[in-house]
Formats: structure tokens, sequence, C-alpha cells
């Protein structure tokens, strides 16, 4: 309490309360989670007035259906880099679970629900390689993931001769096209129930506590008894099967599944994957999960480059623009990082 | 056992030897046309290319960091010097120089991000990628750039003797350079030493940041003319150059030994690793086999690689135990 003259120069006679809830309240308008929101407003309102349609029923429909996929792609990244690891292969991860996934249905015939559970699996098994790599190995999950993504994809483009699966079962083009309330795509409910399940998983369920704990301090998770390889690995199988899922869910936004869809190598996912986590505040270092930030960050991604699309300022610029979205957001959070620290509110 | 003997099967560069002098007989073996004067200047362009590709990110691994902007930056700076000579009839030696100082100034931009915030190279890399690669898209609106002048076109083509691409020109002295950097120069050691234990190197005097910037500033200059040597080979800026570098600049430093950790890189290693690649990639065409196939083949080498580095580390920290 290096600062308790904060309280005297409050009107109110409450000194012991007063400091805690002045700390508490800044700390809250200084959380991640409390700026984007604060800029998805700002942003959301800024768009209302300049462009025309922005809250149309269709726009918000288009706009729900991407933000839910790139807030998967977001969570796939998230439950690696609390690791302090990385996956560099949620790309051609998800796309080689796509490809499955229409391979099973069109050639094998199998009926599509299990189709979709098996595409999960095989996202959660090419996950599971990556762990155990770089766990047995002892190396970082960086060059791990960097050949693997370049395997994984180069053994999908190889078997599908990149030809994309279009005979898909209608369901899935139906549930992609499906509006709740004329409005909401259902996409959406799907990442809010990834997010969900993460939520309670990293909250009140004693493996990811575990999770948490191995990426803030490996040695010191060790000697407290948690088996660190073990946990990494499943933090691998979580990123996989859930690279899996976004990778179904732009299947059902396309129709079909498509080699391409996530660009050579699957590195076009890469800027979106951490793009959501490092603005919704996860550290990169491991040992810190911010599921609601990340949900935030990949949304207000979403949002803007949909605006920025309406106000026609040429689309070619918007990488462009993400990228210096992800270098402003890198350096406001290590000055908030720097402003809390001097307080000693961290 | 010969001492200089077994010095050399300790070097790093006698492992990668090795298998490329049993790739070339085993290629050579089963098909003779690999050795054809035609086959081995193809070869030399590709290592031409490649080669600075490698240098690029091989700097970069030798202070610890990565650069995952090395393709976009080499993206930027062709379409630039293609750009250049295509919309504003600049003379070429002027448009070249003016493509290397941006490949400079990106990399400075780069180091100086890094070195000022403390952020990991990862992800300030990872987002001057996409600023790199959208600019370059912007310019471009995807389209390539045709008209480049006639005297880049002869020296993409041109081969001294017939067989050694001009292109390998720039590629051999940039090696010899960056050897003569790293072994006799202080700014070299000065490299090495920060890769090797930071905190050690700044309590001796040398300044991180400084070192960090000038590191990141020559990347950016190789992977500038890396991109330059492209638009001379493929007469023409295409705006997709450098979206396939990422996998195989890693690829060549690490089979050549290079400790990602940082401190520990060799020239002439990396460079082997780059004929390495090139060799499978060529056999992988000449065999008829898949061309999607390389992926596989280039990732499979990677995880190979380092495994066998971790491997090469653990018995040489044993042997040191032993003494």
């Amino acid at each position: 309490m290096s600062y308790s003259d904060v309280p005297a120069k409050g009107p109110s006679g409450d000194i012991v309360g007063k400091p805690r809830r002045n700390a508490t309240e800044t700390r809250f308008y200084l959380t991640n989670e409390f700026g984007l929101i604060a800029l998805i407003v700002i942003f959301a309102l800024a768009f209302k007035f300049t462009t025309e349609g922005f809250f149309s029923a269709f726009n918000l429909f288009t706009l729900g259906r991407i933000a839910a996929v790139n807030i998967m792609i977001g969570l796939a990244m998230m439950v690696v880099v609390i690791t302090g690891g990385l996956n560099l292969a949620v790309g051609a991860i998800g796309v080689c679970a796509a490809m499955t996934c229409g391979y099973l249905i069109e050639v094998v015939g199998l009926p599509w629900p299990l189709a979709i559970l098996s595409a999960v699996a095989l996202g959660a098994l090419l996950g599971f390689i990556n762990g155990w790599t770089s766990v047995r190995t002892g190396l970082h999950s960086f060059i791990i993931t960097l050949a693997t993504m370049s395997i994984f994809f180069g053994v999908m483009i190889f078997l599908t001769r990149a030809e994309s699966y279009r005979a898909l079962p209608p369901v899935f083009a139906a549930f992609g096209r499906l509006k709740l309330l004329g409005l909401f795509s259902p996409l959406l409910l799907v990442s809010l129930l990834a997010a969900l399940l993460l939520g309670y998983l990293y909250n009140l369920t004693a493996v990811g506590r575990e999770m948490l704990t191995a990426g803030a301090k490996p040695e010191a998770a060790e000697m407290s008894g948690i088996n660190v390889g073990r946990i990494f690995i499943y933090c691998h199988m979580l990123s996989g099967a859930l690279a899996a899922c976004a990778a179904l869910m732009l299947v059902a936004r396309n129709g079909a599944a498509i080699p391409s869809m996530a660009g050579q190598l699957g590195q076009d996912w890469l800027l979106i994957a951490f793009l959501g986590p490092v603005l919704g505040g996860t550290l990169l270092a491991g040992g810190k999960a911010s599921v609601l930030g990340t949900c935030l960050g990949a949304f207000l991604v979403t949002m803007l480059t949909s605006g920025l699309l309406l106000l026609q300022l040429g689309d070619f610029w918007i990488q462009s623009f993400l990228g210096l979205l992800l270098l402003a957001a890198v350096l406001m959070d290590k000055t908030r990082r720097t402003f809390l620290a001097r307080r000693n509110m961290a | 056992m010969n001492g200089s003997l077994a010095n050399a099967v300790r070097s790093d560069w006698f492992g990668p030897l090795l298998v490329t002098i049993v790739a070339v007989a085993i290629v050579g073996g089963f098909n003779p046309s690999f050795l054809s004067p035609l086959n081995i200047q193809v070869l030399l362009l590709a290592i031409a290319v490649n080669g600075l590709i490698a240098f690029s990110q091989m700097l970069i691994i030798a202070i610890g960091q990565m650069n995952l902007s090395v393709g976009a930056i080499g993206g930027l700076c062709a379409i630039v010097f293609a750009g250049m000579m295509d919309a504003w009839h600049v003379p070429a030696s002027l448009a070249a120089l003016s493509a290397l100082s941006l490949g400079v100034i990106c990399g400075v931009i780069n180091g100086f991000l890094i070195a000022r915030t403390g952020i990991s190279a990862f992800v300030i890399t990872l987002a001057s990628l996409s600023v790199y690669k959208g600019i370059n898209l912007g310019i471009t609106h995807a389209q390539p750039f045709y008209n480049i002048s006639d005297g880049v076109k002869s020296i993409g083509q041109g081969a001294i003797f017939g067989i050694i691409p001009w292109l390998m020109l720039p590629t051999m002295a940039v090696g010899l350079a960056l050897w003569f950097m790293l072994n006799r120069q202080p700014i070299g050691r000065f490299i090495l030493a920060v890769g090797g234990n930071q905190h050690a190197a700044e309590l001796s005097g040398i300044s991180i940041a400084n070192t960090v910037v000038i590191v990141h500033a020559l990347s950016g200059f190789l992977a500038a003319l890396a991109g330059l040597l492209l638009v001379a080979r493929l007469q023409m800026g295409q705006p997709t150059i450098g979206d396939d570098w990422l996998i195989l600049s890693f690829a060549a430093p690490v089979i050549g030994g290079a400790v990602l950790a940082g401190g520990h890189v060799s020239v002439p290693a990396t460079l082997l690793g780059v004929v390495i690649v090139a060799i499978i990639t060529q056999a992988l065409v000449l065999f008829d086999i898949d061309p999607f196939l390389v992926q596989v083949v280039l990732g499979a080498m990677i995880l190979a690689a380092v495994g066998a580095n971790r491997f090469r580390e653990s018995r040489l920290s044993r042997n040191l135990k032993r003494l």
C-alpha cells in the first residue's frame, strides 16, 4: 500500500475500502476485455455513420458467420499459446480435417455426423503428433509445427490432387445459411459454446488449472507432481481439434471442402490466429489465457475488416492494416503492462 | 585417429557434405541426365536464389531469433524493382539500388521494433510480414510487372562457360562475405555472442540493440537481393514471389546444423543444406514423383535435421563429461 495517499483526497471517509475499489476500478478499465469492448462499440458507431448498411440484417449475419470461424481459429491458437509454445500448423490441420470430412462423406459414404466426428478426431491426432514430437525431442514447438505444417499440407494436397469436395450433403450449406431471428448465424453459437467449454476447462477443472500452471512455470509444475509433458500434449490435441472445428465451420460457410481455403500451407490463418489471442491479452510466454478476450479480439478484427471493406478503401490494403493492428496491439499491451507494473497493480 | 580428420568429422559441414555426395551419386547413378550441363545449370540457379534466402534467415537464427517476414521483404523488393522499371522506366541499376535499400529499411524496422520494445521477434515479424505483403498487394493488385529491362533479362538467362549462371556470382560473394564477417570480424563475433548468451554479451560491453538492428538490416538486404535475382530468373516481377520461402529458409540452416537458440551457425553447412534441398527437389522431378510431395519432403527433412542436431549435441556433451 505504498500509494495510500489516493483515498485521502477522496470525499468520503471510507479510507480502507476506497483505495481497493479505486484500484479495482482502474484495473478493470485497464483490462484488455474492457478496452476491446470499448473499441468494438466505438468502431461500430463509426461504421454506422460512415458506411451504408453496416447494421443491415444481411451484413450482421455475414459478420457473425466470419467472426465465428475467426474466433474458433483464435481459440485453436490460444490453447497452445498458454503452454508458451505455438502451433503454426493450425491452418494445415484444419484443411486436413475438412478434406477428410469431405472424403469420408463423398467417397466412403459415411453419414455426416460420423464424418464430422472423425474429422475432429483427426485434428486431435495431428495435434497429438505435434505435441508428442515437441515434448519428446524437447525442441520448441515453433520448429516442429513449421515442419509438420509442411508435411500435413503436402500429404493432404498429394492425396486430394488439390481437388475440392463439392457434393456435400445439403445439411452443411443449410447450416451455414441458417439465420436465427433473421440475424444470427448458428455458427456463432458453435464458437460461443466452444468458448464457454474452454472457460469452464480453465476455471473449474483440474486439467485446465494444470495446463495454466504448466504453461506459467513448467519446472515448478513438474515438481508439484504435474506431468507437464502429458499436459502439453493435451493442449496440442485440443488445438488440433479446435482447428478442425474451425475448418468444418468454414466448410459449412462455403458449402464445399476446398484445399486452398487456408492458403498455401494454411499460412493465411496464422495472422488471424495470433491476432485474437494477442489482442485478448493472452501471454505469449504462456501461463495466462483469456477466452473472453480472444473472442472479443477475433470479433473486433472481423468487424474492422468488414467495415473497411464496406468503406471501399481498397481491399488489397486490408492485410497491411491487420499487420499494423497486430503491431499496435502488442505495443499497447506492452505499455499497459509497464503501467500496471509501475503502479504495483499487476 | 588422425586429429584433423576427427575435427572434420565433428564439424558442421561434414554431415551435409556426406549427404550431398551420396545424393549426387545415387541420383546421378539412376538417372545420368541429372549430371547433364543443362540440369546442373538449373540446379545452380535454384541454389543461387535459395542460398540467399537461407543466409537471410541464418543470420537471424544466429542471434536466436526468427524472421517470418523474409519472404514478404523479398517479394516487396522484387515488385518494387520490377515496378520501377515497368511503370517509371527507371534504369535497372537505380531500380536495383532502391529495391535493396528498401530491403534494408524493412529489416531495420523489424530490428528496431524488436530491440526497442523487447517483444518477441516472432510477433513483430508476423505483423510486419502482413504489412509488407499487404503493401505488395496494394501496389500490384496481384498483377505481375512484365516490362523489365533487357539487361536484367539477359543476366537472368546468361551463364559463364554455358554452365554457371551469372546469378550464382552474387550468392557466392555473399557467402564469402558472411563467412568472413562471422569468423573474422568483430561484428560477426558480436552477433554469435549475442545469440550464444545475450546476458553475457551485454555484460562484456556489446550493444544488444545495435547488433539486433544490424542483423535484421542485413537479413532484409539479403532477402531483397534474393527477390531481385528471382525477378531476373523469372523475367518478370510476380507478386507471389516470397510466398513459399518460409519453410525453405528454415530448412537449409537447420540442415546445416544451426542451433535455433542462437550462437551457432555455419555458412558452408547452410549452403550445403541448400544444395541438398535443391538436389532432392530436382530428383523428385527427374524420377517423375509427384511435385506435391516436395512439401512433405522439406518438412520431413527439417524434422530429421533437428533430430540429428539434437542427437549430436547430446553426444558431444556426454563426451565432454567423460573428459
